[in-house]
């Protein structure tokens, strides 16, 4: 892409020099990247109200409503485009990023959303740690001992391949190369081990003081909890609306919350009143909670109080010896500050969405299981439905095709006109549309008259605000064939510009040259397997300035081959009755951004 | 709509499948190297395919897949282990439509498809990068990672 630097005192394009000839301002920040033009998809979530009318694209907020298309999905049963904004998202499987195994639900919530098997991450440098063996005993000669088992010797321990960090460091070793997880994960049910076996199992994460804590203040307040639930359950209806659990993963994850912590029930928005009044009840008889250490007693958690951490800091050689703050936040607790003590941490699972329609609950987009495969169950996308717009601007290629063809890297020099438009001239543009149904489609485009009212800058106001740029389409609709296999296409390579003999393009308009025998511009140009390129012309005004923006309201027609609703299911032997092909419409709002306005210079340098 | 690119005949040697090898890029072992259809090879790349494991018969060291590009200045050695005293060279296996970005030193054991490999990048030994994963510029991977599919990852240690 060009990249031209570019003086903002004098508005000046300057390709190579560094500073300019003008002013002597250093225009080495400066650059005004050529931005292809681009255009956006327009998703009604956020207009709130029916009128589904996009913003204006000047504004700066309207940029959250526009996607580009291959972010969008659409729902069948609404006819309607989703964004990622506004489809519900819910889980529907966990796998461990690093060893790629799918962990089922119930044991997601068991092994606290870490792997239970062998994969670790560095406390370091945040990669996955290997496990290697210990080196086997020398044999006092040399030699490598005799006795080479397959996996190793033990005790294996982890070892970083980036920082060579290993956890001998840290003294934390295994006796088998398996279920390392498992070593480190204690079952909660030891939740009462006195004072020298946590001494002694410190490093380990069950027994880590927070989550002892954690489970201390479960025990304290189980009883009162059960009480309370015993209440109000006799109130909760049966399991009814239970809207928000709609998958069986969020499912067992509840059911798993109420096993564990007794007394949270079901979610239901009817009892909560109840609840409130009762426990209101219940707190004046609950005692007070003293819990398992003093504040204090910060030598426990490994932080060892201020003195100490002092002294600590005198004596140390470098800064690396202090924990980073990213590896030190993770932690629900404060922990010792020092580096030596980082543990190595399980890796945490990563998740894989499906996303459903927010109205009617259609299912949009469901991976596949495996962790490892990108396909998808169901996959109802945009790109599927609408046709896929791009937007080209002519000029900026066209000068590559004229010329002679050059190596493939493409010189920058000879795009320094390319996309940049310039006030007070007219450009034309290309808009080219695939078709992505199986059924050839009528395309009617229309610009949507904005409103523009003029801002006042500050210091003068800007009427030419009002016109900043005219944009002319092709008005009545055009045909694009219907997507088919690449075998099936005819061999047509037709050339780049105007068929004005054949191909049908009969859509009504006349089509002759005007006299001076320029080619038109605004109109179909080609058609070609299942795209089809309009060409449209922007009249950029003389004071104009930012980008040229405009919505785009494109409304196709196909001929859908949904069944009639007349079948009700009778069994009537309607099957001669010859189906009328339903036509349906549909309409999508469009922005088109063809780049940022170059304020009109002077003259052209012409030694760029 | 896309402007076509052009590339000087000259330059790239082009197979019968529609393979497109630069005449400056340096490719070691060629007998090993397996090619689908329509792969680039830019200039000044280093292919080893020489670094084969210790066997009889024909071994394959890296084979690509279909419509790869892989960048200018790129270095691609297949991963090798010390293992119970051997020392050998492991086979790299790339997928389809995997575009390898300018002076990336690339040591993957598997590429899956669709994969995005940025500039200056260093994928250690033995990784293993999943579909349509990313990896952006200036990125070190260290060895033995696992790239899940559909990830983005960037920065050192990555």
């Amino acid at each position: 892409s060009a990249v031209l630097s570019f003086c903002p005192s004098h508005f000046k394009t300057r390709t190579t020099a560094a500073t300019c000839i003008y002013s002597s301002r250093s225009l080495s920040l400066r650059t005004y990247p050529y931005m292809a033009p681009t255009i956006h998809y327009y998703c009604p979530c956020q207009s709130g109200e029916l009128l589904q009318t996009p913003p204006p694209p000047h504004m700066a907020s309207s940029s959250a409503s526009f996607h580009p298309l291959h972010s969008l999905f659409f729902c069948e049963e609404c006819d309607a485009v989703r964004c990622n904004r506004c489809v519900a998202v819910e889980v529907s499987g966990y796998y461990c990023p690093n060893c790629l195994f799918e962990v089922p639900s119930a044991s997601v919530r068991a092994e606290k959303n870490r792997c239970a098997r062998n994969c670790f991450s560095c406390p370091i440098c945040r990669s996955t740690l290997q496990v290697v063996a210990s080196d086997p005993p020398d044999g006092g000669d040399g030699r490598p001992s005799a006795s080479l088992s397959n996996v190793g010797e033990p005790p294996f321990f982890l070892y970083c391949n980036h920082c060579r960090w290993d956890s001998a460091e840290v003294g934390i070793t295994f006796e088998k190369p398996t279920g390392l997880a498992g070593v480190f994960f204690l079952s909660h049910t030891n939740s009462r081990l006195t004072a020298h076996l946590i001494a002694q199992l410190q490093k380990f994460e069950d027994s880590a003081p927070e989550s002892l804590e954690f489970e201390r203040l479960k025990e304290h307040f189980e009883p009162f909890l059960r009480t309370a639930s015993l209440s109000s359950s006799s109130h909760i209806p049966s399991t009814s609306s239970h809207h928000l659990h709609t998958s069986s993963a969020t499912a067992a994850a509840s059911a798993a919350l109420a096993r564990d912590v007794p007394g949270v029930g079901k979610y239901n928005p009817l009892a909560r009143s109840r609840v409130g009044r009762d426990r209101t009840a219940n707190k004046d008889e609950m005692p007070e909670y003293k819990s398992r250490m003093e504040i204090g007693v910060l030598g426990q958690l490994g932080s060892e109080g201020d003195d100490s951490d002092v002294d600590a800091l005198r004596r140390m050689e470098n800064v690396e010896e202090i924990a980073s703050l990213e590896q030190r936040w993770g932690n629900s607790w404060t922990t010792s500050l020092r580096t030596s003590d980082l543990k190595p941490l399980r890796i945490p699972l990563h998740s894989k969405v499906s996303k459903r329609c927010p109205t009617c609950r259609h299912i949009l987009i469901k991976p596949e299981q495996k962790a490892q495969s990108v396909r998808y169950k169901i996959k109802l996308v945009a790109a599927n439905y609408l046709p896929a717009i791009t937007v080209g601007l002519p000029h900026a290629s066209g000068t590559d095709t004229a010329r002679r063809p050059q190596t493939k890297a493409t010189g920058v020099s000879d795009d320094r006109n390319a996309g940049i438009l310039t006030a007070g001239k007219s450009y034309p543009f290309h808009l080219a549309l695939t078709n992505p149904l199986y059924d050839p489609i009528q395309v009617r485009l229309s610009v949507q008259r904005m409103h523009v009212t003029a801002v006042t800058d500050g210091t003068a106001p800007e009427k030419a605000r009002r016109t900043p740029f005219a944009v002319s389409l092709p008005t009545s609709p055009f045909p694009v064939a219907a997507f088919a296999e690449a075998w099936e296409y005819d061999d047509d390579d037709d050339m780049f510009g105007l068929e004005d003999d054949d191909l049908g393009l009969d859509v009504g308009r006349s089509r002759d040259r005007d006299g001076k025998g320029k080619i038109k511009a605004v109109g179909v140009l080609e058609k070609r397997a299942n795209v089809t390129v309009v060409g449209g012309e922007v009249v950029i005004g003389k004071e104009a300035r930012g980008h040229v923006k405009f919505n785009m309201l494109v409304s196709y027609t196909y001929r859908s081959d949904d069944p009639l609703p007349s079948e009700d299911g009778a069994g009537t032997p309607s099957r001669t009755v010859v189906k009328s092909p339903e036509v349906k419409t549909f309409t999508f709002y469009t922005v088109v951004d063809l780049g940022p306005i170059l304020p009109r210079e002077e003259k052209t340098d012409p030694d760029i | 709509m896309e402007a076509p690119v052009y590339y000087s005949k000259a330059e790239f040697i082009e197979t019968d499948t529609g393979n497109k090898v630069s005449r400056r890029a340096t490719i070691a072992g060629p007998q090993n190297i397996i090619l689908g259809g329509k792969t680039i090879i830019s200039s000044s790349a280093i292919i080893r395919g020489d670094l084969r494991r210790t066997g009889p018969g024909h071994a394959v060291v890296i084979s690509l897949g279909r419509y790869c590009l892989v960048g200018e200045g790129c270095v691609m050695r297949p991963p090798y282990k010390t293992y119970r005293g051997n020392f050998n060279y492991y086979p790299m296996k790339i997928g389809d439509y995997v575009h390898i970005g300018a002076n990336t030193v690339v040591e993957a054991a598997t590429i899956g498809n669709h994969v995005v490999i940025g500039k200056n990048c260093v994928i250690g030994k033995f990784t293993i990068i999943k579909d349509c994963a990313q990896v952006a510029d200036n990125t070190v991977i260290p060895p033995n990672t696992v790239i899940p599919a559909l990830a983005l990852f960037a920065g050192s240690p990555g």
